[in-house]
């Protein structure tokens, strides 16, 4: 088991190491730059050898690998830089944004998460064949509302007719509302599908026929028998919903004015501002691997078979 | 259709006039915060960048300037300077100040700072990344006569200069906001101004919080508002979506909103929230080629294209009569517009037959050719600008009329930044500038300051030949020439040389249209549509 860590560990940071390089050649192969966005600006009127200038000032011009090393060097230590756009250290503006998006994304996954069960369990439940064939197709509703209509529409009709939820200055709570149910519905989708599916395919397995051969209840059969196999399938796509998660933040931020990590790399990717982008890059791909991790190492919990391959494969 | 027209256009004028003149009539009352949605995040308050709008909303509330320009006479008129004078070939130019007058920070606004100021924006300051102001021209140093005697000395005459120290970029701020380097000023904390609002509480990107200044005496003299201003704060929220916008200042949730999209303005109407619509008397909203791309150095096309572009089909159907049709290079309101319309004509059967003349012939798909080469376009879509895309696609479907493809990039914003210093990948630009005096023109398109046409020597390297002296130097007499009048004729002869030489195809009278609630009062503009919050005060809502 220590070994099996050791080598996950060692491949995370293998992972890391070459998202963080990666980030930087497709930033650098970007045509222009943050410093050339910012100065290239009509209003400032600068002349070609001013922005030079400002080149040097802001040591743009030096040979790039050395500042592929000076960057690494300062991340591994912490430092993540200085926006060239906003004019403050990198790790203040994570700092201000970083609990914003969490504040968004956990309800919003939670959220989720509920929703995805409450309409798979319940449309096996059901012996309403029309409720079962409703609550199925809401996933593939709920996959094609693009985030930022369903926003807007949540806000307009909430908010701007029923006039129940002020978008504008609302309270800190009252005001998640709304983008929570806007980043939850269109995650859910893809986690009841997957649940739906595992659901359908474990009712055909022989344990599940001998259970109900021994006289247990539908009810019994679903909780005590397929649920528990049945989330192994959702745990890996929660892993790698992480990403849907990160982008529908960037919309609902942006719908809905919040300050958070989706705003601040939409502003950050039009202003090519590196040093941000390559903290975000780092910071999404720290979750993924952590969560990858995770799920790796909690479904053994769900399924001890695995734990067997991880024995052999150590 | 004429009529409506005509009714809803006195009726949009009624209403900014009856919200400047409100304070008038009724008693104003102290107190409340005002909710103010902003489309974009300010970027760096720099006062020589407050050009852009959303840093302009912030600026004209936090900081005051040597004069005020009437917005109603266009006159400059004394604010923290009580008197100035200048010498006959306006190389000098000397100020009495207002005594009293301080920062937020409790330093004095004396000779010394305002020196400090202009010496930062005439010159720049290499060692702290500032740049120069594009306002103040030919610019050489300051003397402090007395505590409240400032002169300034210019290299060359500089007429421009009065008009200059009234406008946004002239902003003035305390010593220590001058000590900052350039990168810090993207932080509103940092500026300290001696008006009356200050900075409270910053979320960067996302929420500005103004407060009022108690001990605020020295607003311009001729005024109505005197005194501290009528709000306790103002709350400065940035709320990208239209739709969200204008919605929630419809349900009551905001008091003011900046940029109404001209769709959105009749429903404002109908539930009595009035649009206000401030010109920017400048550089219409219009297309500037880069004569140095082949394509677009032979007149005849450039004159082609300017004939095939039917600007009244852009303005009936996309925007409100708001948005009045361009005349010339500059709006009709604007100093030393001369009306050019007869020169503007769409007139399609010109524009073949200049196409033709200049060899370009109809290919299989309909779009011109010459030498194997096809007659096709690129232009970036500008954000800042209302509706762009939408108005550079509709000229792209009028310029096809005659053979000629017109593809609208949106691209990001480095692409953008690099292409547009390219004029082989950008034959031309989208450009507009507010500001009045007739200096626009040359911050416009002077090679040194935001250089429209491209041309050699500018702000690009990419450029091979393309320079046109005459104009440059018709630019430079603007600027430098000190009799009010000849500086008015002028004015105009660079308009008529920029149409007959095709260099530019205006489009419309670009406005800063903002809506506000009706129960907001006492709102007014600077001269080029920045809203100062000064006045404002709300009524009880019922």
């Amino acid at each position: 088991m220590t070994g099996y860590l050791t080598r996950r560990l060692g491949q995370s940071l293998l992972v890391l190491w070459a998202a963080f390089t990666v980030s930087f050649i497709l930033l650098q192969v970007l045509p222009g730059d943050a410093i050339l966005i910012k100065f290239q600006n009509p209003d400032l009127g600068l002349s070609p050898a001013q922005i030079e200038e400002m080149r040097q000032a802001y040591g743009a011009a030096t040979p790039l690998w050395q500042q592929y090393g000076h960057r690494l060097w300062s991340m591994l230590q912490g430092d993540f830089g200085f926006s060239v756009q906003a004019g403050v250290p990198v790790s203040q503006l994570l700092a201000d944004n970083f609990p914003a998006t969490l504040r968004l994304a956990l309800p919003g996954f939670l959220l989720a998460a509920v929703l995805a069960t409450l309409i798979a369990f319940g449309s096996n439940m059901t012996g309403l064949r029309w409720l079962r064939n409703a609550l199925q197709s809401l996933p593939s509703l709920f996959i094609s509302l693009p985030t930022f209509w369903l926003g807007i529409a949540l806000i307009q009709l909430f908010s701007f007719q029923l006039r129940w939820i002020p978008i504008i200055n609302p309270g800190e709570w009252v005001g998640l509302l709304l983008p929570v149910i806007t980043l939850a519905l269109p995650i859910s989708a893809p986690l009841a599908q997957i649940l739906i599916r595992s659901i359908d395919r474990l009712q055909t397995q022989p344990f599940v026929a001998v259970a109900r051969a021994k006289g247990a209840s539908q009810r019994r059969v679903l909780w005590h028998h397929v649920a528990r196999n049945a989330l192994l399938p959702v745990l890996t796509i929660a892993g790698l919903l992480l990403g849907e998660l990160i982008a529908g933040a960037l919309i609902t931020e942006t719908v809905f004015g919040l300050s958070g990590l989706g705003q601040l790399t939409q502003q950050a990717v039009n202003n090519q501002d590196v040093a941000i982008l390559q903290a975000i890059v780092m910071i999404s791909a720290s979750g993924f691997v952590l969560i990858n991790l995770l799920v790796d190492l909690f479904s053994p919990l769900l399924d001890p078979r695995l734990k067997y391959f991880q024995r052999v494969s150590s | 259709m004429h009529v409506t027209l005509r009714l809803t256009a006195i009726a949009g004028a009624m209403a900014l006039i009856s919200g400047m003149a409100n304070a008038a009539g009724e008693q104003p009352i102290q107190g409340g915060t005002l909710i103010y949605l902003e489309q974009q995040a300010h970027t760096n308050l720099y006062p020589p960048a407050g050009g852009f709008y959303p840093n302009g909303g912030i600026l004209n509330q936090i900081t005051d300037k040597l004069t005020w320009q009437n917005p109603a006479t266009l006159q400059v008129e004394p604010w923290i300077a009580e008197s100035w004078t200048r010498n006959a070939d306006n190389t000098e130019y000397t100020f009495k100040l207002r005594p009293g007058v301080t920062f937020s920070d409790g330093t004095p606004l004396d000779a010394n700072a305002v020196a400090k100021n202009f010496d930062t924006y005439g010159r720049g300051n290499k060692a702290q990344r500032l740049p120069v102001s594009e306002v103040i021209n030919n610019y050489d140093h300051s003397e402090v006569i007395d505590p409240l005697t400032v002169k300034f000395f210019f290299k060359k005459p500089s007429p421009g200069f009065l008009q200059g120290t009234a406008t946004i970029g002239s902003g003035l701020v305390s010593l220590s906001t001058l000590g900052r380097n350039f990168e810090a000023l993207g932080d509103a904390r940092h500026i300290i101004g001696s008006g009356p609002f200050i900075v409270s509480d910053e979320k960067l990107g996302r929420e500005v919080d103004l407060k009022v200044r108690e001990d605020y005496r020295w607003g311009p003299k001729n005024l109505q508002q005197q005194g501290r201003a009528n709000l306790d704060g103002i709350k400065i929220l940035v709320t990208p979506e239209d739709s969200v916008r204008i919605g929630a200042l419809l349900a009551g949730q905001a008091d003011a909103i900046r940029q109404v999209q001209a769709y959105d303005e009749k429903q404002a109407q109908q539930q009595n929230f009035p649009i206000y619509a401030a010109p920017t008397r400048g550089v219409n909203d219009s297309l500037s080629f880069r004569p140095d791309n082949p394509l677009v150095a032979d007149l005849k096309v450039r004159q082609a294209l300017l004939h095939a572009t039917n600007s009244k089909q852009v303005v009936d159907t996309l925007f409100s009569p708001n948005y009045p049709q361009a005349k010339s290079v500059l709006a009709s309101s604007a100093a030393g517009f001369v009306d050019l319309s007869d020169r503007l004509k769409f007139d399609p059967v010109l524009a073949n037959k200049l196409l033709d003349e200049a060899g370009w012939k109809p290919g299989s798909d309909g779009i011109r050719q010459k030498d194997g080469k096809k007659l096709a376009l690129t232009v970036y879509e500008s954000l800042p600008q209302p509706q762009n895309k939408e108005v550079l696609q509709l000229v792209a479907q009028q310029w096809k009329q005659v053979g000629v493809a017109l593809s609208v990039r949106a691209g990001d914003s480095g692409s953008k930044t690099v292409d547009s210093l390219d004029p082989l990948k950008t034959p031309l630009n989208v450009t507009e500038v507010g500001r009045a005096d007739p200096d626009v023109l040359k911050s416009s398109f002077y090679p040194t300051n935001r250089d429209a046409l491209l041309q050699l020597r500018g702000s690009s390297n990419l450029v091979n030949t393309f320079r046109d002296d005459k104009l440059n130097g018709l630019l430079e007499n603007i600027a430098a020439e000190t009799d009010a009048q000849k500086r008015l004729t002028l004015t105009g002869d660079v308009q008529r040389y920029l149409i007959d030489n095709a260099y530019n195809i205006p489009i419309f009278e670009e406005p800063q249209v903002f809506a506000g609630a009706p129960w907001l009062k006492g709102l007014s503009f600077e001269a080029v549509g920045r809203p100062s919050f000064y006045g404002v005060w709300l009524e009880k809502r019922g």
